[in-house]
């Protein structure tokens, strides 16, 4: 498993788009674990003129509560991020067991796991989180992580699904069952290790959407107001009505980062599809 | 390289080849040599083959030949001239002239590239329409008449891709090559993976094609006996190098390189009264490092010392042959032979036979050990049938009203302790569901299975690993049937730990021990591979390994020879039946191919669409057939006529060298 993910890993490192896409994630990584040294002032501290344009000490300008924008975009970066990996990976976990079995099992599991995940790629993704989100008793990252990961496993149960099945189905697998296997060494040390380039395109793929469902939901006033996150900056700099006081900045800068992370993490999608596609197969 | 006249009298040359090298130089990692200086010429309306086993260049001199490589792969030196014109350096858009009226491919595995979501018609439309710009009526009635010349009904225009057999894609792929009335057009591997009848049948195709439409053809095949009965002449390719180009006829009787004489002790006639095989041992070399001199010689019987110096083409008649000892008295080892009677593999005999020894000590030592008192039993069918469904009807196959396929229908046969029975059809005749549901990996729908007392049939899942203990199988694709990501200790290790339960010493020692006897020695350097570090015998030695890992008292072997080279199938077939002898197991034999049939098993029982048409001992039901369907499949095999003349010239022979 794990020389099997370290190929993975070198040969997306050879594909160019997944190369530009994991290189823009670093630099996301590295901004949201320095960003106390890369932020000119802390992002709470509210000493500062309100709505000021962009200047020198305010490259971005302030907000309207006087806060600094720019040091707020550094520091909401980690929020992003945490939200896009942790509910990326939480749902690609549930994925993989809800499609793993889904696929290998027979009868009543096979029918109820299908059902379920067949339900959750029908009911639209958004209105469900919006519910969720205002139902739960408490409001903040936590929320939308649970959230977000709820919605957000779907489409790669049905992938994963589909390819243990087509796995299973394989000689290797029936030969394996001849030696004496029993189930779960086959679907840990037989089947799974084979899909890791599905399961790292279901990863990036959860996190894309839970790096835009993190920022819309908060966009909506659903998180909590008071985090710093990109969603939040742009919850406020609707809410002070930014564009009218030409603070445009306020609502491009985060609004671009949480773009330029999305695409990041579609370009290392692009890679992986490459891999598991020799026909996108680059050169 | 010399250069010399074409060897074609009586026809002008049509395409001609000169000084050919093709490398191919892939991003990461060393160049391969693919193509090592190539000089041929095919005259007009010549069928000719161009044989040698997997790895040796064919496909990539073909597509060299009719200007198809893709890189990495380049022509590095030589020249192609078709119809006089010098095609080696023309670009894309002078390409696409000779594409019309001209050169064709039959792509390698072409009949799985038909896009599985267009109708044959909508392919002959893609050809047709954007090449010649035909209307649509006028693509139909031309498409209707290709379809027709390949033997296939008009009604096929409308059907998809996955709706046909192997056969009738092969067909549609070969029709849409003729679409643009290709002068040239170069076959490749056209019938491997198909079943016996059918190959013969798309065979006889090609070669009706070629005299009513009188293209010119060049077939690639790792099949000898294939190509001799249909060309008019062969090329045997080695290493990159073209070593014998020879008229089939001269040289199916008096082949003068070693590697073509070996590759002809490869085929057999299964009706004979004494079968012989030979095999080659070994592998063609790696072409990222060509060998120094003779790249023949590691696996040569014949090579000496002159064989150091790259040996240089000789003119033979109308032919040619690259060997230091050609021309010679060419006696090729054989590995296994079968006379009428009980089963005789050849005794060691030191070529290439490490297997027989090691196998027999080891398997002999491992005897005493394990086989204990549970002795062997039979395996009974009675009345064996399974359906499955199908969503949508699968032409030609057993379709029955509504969506059942019966695969099997009412099958009874009894398999004695010890014996070793064949069970040869077509496919679709159901023998590899018979195998699977006979190792309890699909359940019959009615009939009941038994071996000894158990009843198979009727075992709960979770009492299967135990049934495995006494029943194996070997399966058919050395590729599928090993996980890619484990190294082929690891996977034999496991059944050695479910199945002996071993740990520690002595799991090591069995594990070792297994690796010997399937003749991967020394078995510490192959336990560590991966799978796809190995050859495709390797691997079936690898599969056989795990199977025995059980210690069976009954071993269903799928088609285990059917996926590799002709060159191996001696080998692998020794082994099954050394192991059978030493271990006293019985063998279901499941196979398309009689010859292989006839040298491992005693009994041979003749399936058809699910129900036994003939059954008997082997020998008898191969050299007396009595119902029609065997009469057909024996007649699909193609016959090679081996009177082993000895050529003209001096006569040497080595010492001490195996009969
Ligand atoms: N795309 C490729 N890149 C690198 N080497 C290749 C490629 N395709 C084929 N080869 C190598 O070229 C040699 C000849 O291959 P091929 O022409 O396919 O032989 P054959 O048709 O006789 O089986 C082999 O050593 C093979 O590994
Ligand atoms: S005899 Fe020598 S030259 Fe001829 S094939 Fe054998 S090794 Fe090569
Ligand atoms: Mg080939």
């Amino acid at each position: 498993m794990r020389t099997t993910i370290f190929r993975v890993a070198a040969t997306l490192w050879a594909n160019r788009k997944a190369r530009a896409g994991l290189s823009i994630l670093f630099v996301f990584a590295a901004v949201a674990v320095l960003a106390p040294l890369l932020a000119p002032y802390s992002p709470t501290a509210t000493n500062f003129a309100r709505s000021a344009p962009a200047s020198w000490s305010h490259p971005l300008g302030t907000t309207g509560s006087g806060q600094d924008a720019l040091s707020q975009l550094l520091y909401g970066t980690r929020i992003s991020l945490f939200v896009g990996f942790g509910a990326g990976l939480a749902a690609t976990i549930v994925a993989m067991l809800v499609g793993v079995v889904a696929g290998y099992a027979r009868g009543p599991i096979e029918v109820i796991l299908g059902f379920a995940t067949n339900l959750f790629l029908v009911i639209p993704g958004l209105p469900l989180m919006i519910v969720l989100a205002a139902y739960l008793p408490t409001r903040g990252v936590g929320t939308i992580l649970v959230v977000v990961s709820v919605t957000g496993w779907a489409w790669g149960a049905r992938v994963l699904r589909s390819q243990t099945a087509t796995l299973a189905a394989r000689e290797f697998v029936a030969a394996a069952r001849l030696a004496g296997e029993g189930i779960w060494r086959i679907v840990w040390h037989e089947i799974v290790p084979n899909m890791v380039s599905l399961l790292a395109a279901s990863f990036f793929g959860a996190s894309t959407a839970a790096v835009l469902a993190e920022a819309g939901l908060e966009f909506l006033g659903l998180g909590n107001p008071s985090t710093i996150s990109w969603g939040t900056m742009l919850f406020w700099a609707q809410n002070s009505n930014a564009l009218l006081t030409g603070q445009w900045a306020l609502l491009v800068a985060p609004g671009l980062c949480i773009a330029l992370l999305a695409s990041a993490m579609s370009l290392v999608n692009f890679g992986i599809d490459a891999i598991g596609n020799p026909r996108l197969r680059e050169r | 390289m010399d250069t010399r006249p074409p060897s074609q009298s009586e026809h002008a040359p049509l395409l001609t080849a000169s000084g050919l090298e093709v490398l191919y130089e892939p991003a990461g990692g060393p160049p391969v040599h693919a193509v090592r200086g190539v000089d041929i010429s095919i005259g007009q309306g010549q069928l000719v083959g161009l044989v040698g086993e997997s790895g040796c260049g064919k496909s990539t001199l073909g597509y060299a030949l009719a200007r198809l490589l893709r890189p990495p792969a380049r022509i590095a030196a030589g020249t192609v001239v078709f119809d006089s014109t010098d095609i080696t350096n023309l670009d894309r858009k002078s390409l696409r002239g000779i594409r019309h009226n001209g050169l064709a491919v039959v792509l390698q595995s072409g009949m799985n590239a038909l896009n599985p979501v267009r109708r044959v018609r909508g392919h002959f439309h893609d050809v047709l329409g954007a090449q010649q710009r035909l209307h649509a009526a006028e693509v139909d009635n031309t498409a209707e008449t290709l379809l027709s010349q390949v033997e296939l009904a008009p009604s096929v225009l409308d059907r998809y891709p996955h709706e046909l057999s192997g056969g009738m894609r092969q067909r549609v792929a070969i029709a849409l090559a003729l679409a643009l009335k290709p002068r040239l057009v170069v076959f490749d591997e056209p019938t491997t993976a198909l079943d016996v009848i059918v190959q013969r049948a798309i065979m006889d195709t090609i070669a009706r094609l070629q005299a009513e439409v009188g293209f010119t053809a060049l077939i690639i095949s790792h099949d000898l006996g294939l190509v001799l009965g249909a060309t008019d002449q062969v090329w045997v390719m080695y290493a990159g190098r073209i070593v014998e180009r020879r008229d089939s006829p001269a040289l199916a009787t008096g082949p003068l390189h070693p590697y073509s004489a070996a590759l002809l002790a490869c085929q057999g006639d299964p009706t004979a009264e004494k079968v012989e095989l030979g095999g080659i041992p070994g592998s063609p070399p790696d072409l990222s490092k060509p060998p120094e001199g003779c790249a023949f010689a590691p696996r040569c019987w014949l090579s000496g010392p002159p064989c150091k110096e790259e040996p240089h083409e000789k003119l033979v008649g109308t032919g040619s042959v690259t060997c230091h000892m050609a021309p010679t008295k060419l006696e090729v080892p054989k590995l296994i032979r079968r006379v009428d009677g009980p089963s005789e593999p050849i005794p060691d005999s030191g070529h290439g036979a490490k297997v027989p020894t090691t196998a027999s000590a080891a398997v002999a030592k491992g005897r005493g050990r394990h086989r204990d008192a549970t002795t062997a039993e039979p395996l009974a069918l009675i009345d064996v049938t399974k359906d499955f469904k199908t969503k949508r009807a699968a032409p030609s196959e057993g379709v029955q009203a509504q969506g059942l396929v019966q695969a099997v229908a009412g099958v009874s046969l009894r398999l004695e302790a010890g014996q070793a029975m064949g069970l040869v059809g077509g496919s679709g005749s159901g023998k590899t569901t018979l195998g699977r549901m006979i190792v309890g990996l699909e359940r019959p729908s009615s009939g009941s299975i038994t071996l000894g007392n158990l009843r198979v049939d009727k075992l709960r899942t979770r009492d299967l690993p135990r049934y495995w203990r006494r029943v194996q199988m070997v399966f058919q694709d050395p590729y599928a049937g090993l996980n890619p990501l484990h190294s082929v200790g690891y996977t034999v290790g496991r059944a050695i730990r479910n199945h002996q339960g071993l740990k520690g010493d002595d799991y090591r020692r069995e594990l070792l021990r297994l690796f010997d006897t399937v003749g991967l020695a020394p078995p510490e350097h192959y336990a560590a591979k991966l799978p796809h570090q190995l050859s495709g015998g390797q691997r079936q030695r690898v599969v056989i390994a795990r199977a025995l890992a059980a210690k069976p008292q009954v071993l269903v072997a799928d088609e285990p020879v059917s996926m590799l080279d002709v060159s191996l199938r001696a080998e692998i077939l020794h082994l099954l039946g050394e192991l059978r002898k030493n271990t006293g197991a019985s063998l279901l034999y499941i196979t398309h191919d009689l010859l292989s049939a006839r040298l491992v098993t005693d009994q041979l029982v003749v399936l058809r669409q699910g129900h036994i048409v003939e059954s008997g001992p082997t020998s008898s039901v191969l050299r007396s057939p009595s119902h029609p369907y065997t009469v057909e499949l024996i007649a699909a095999i193609p016959t090679v006529q081996q009177s082993q003349t000895v050529p003209a010239g001096a006569i040497t022979e080595r010492p001490g060298e195996p009969v």
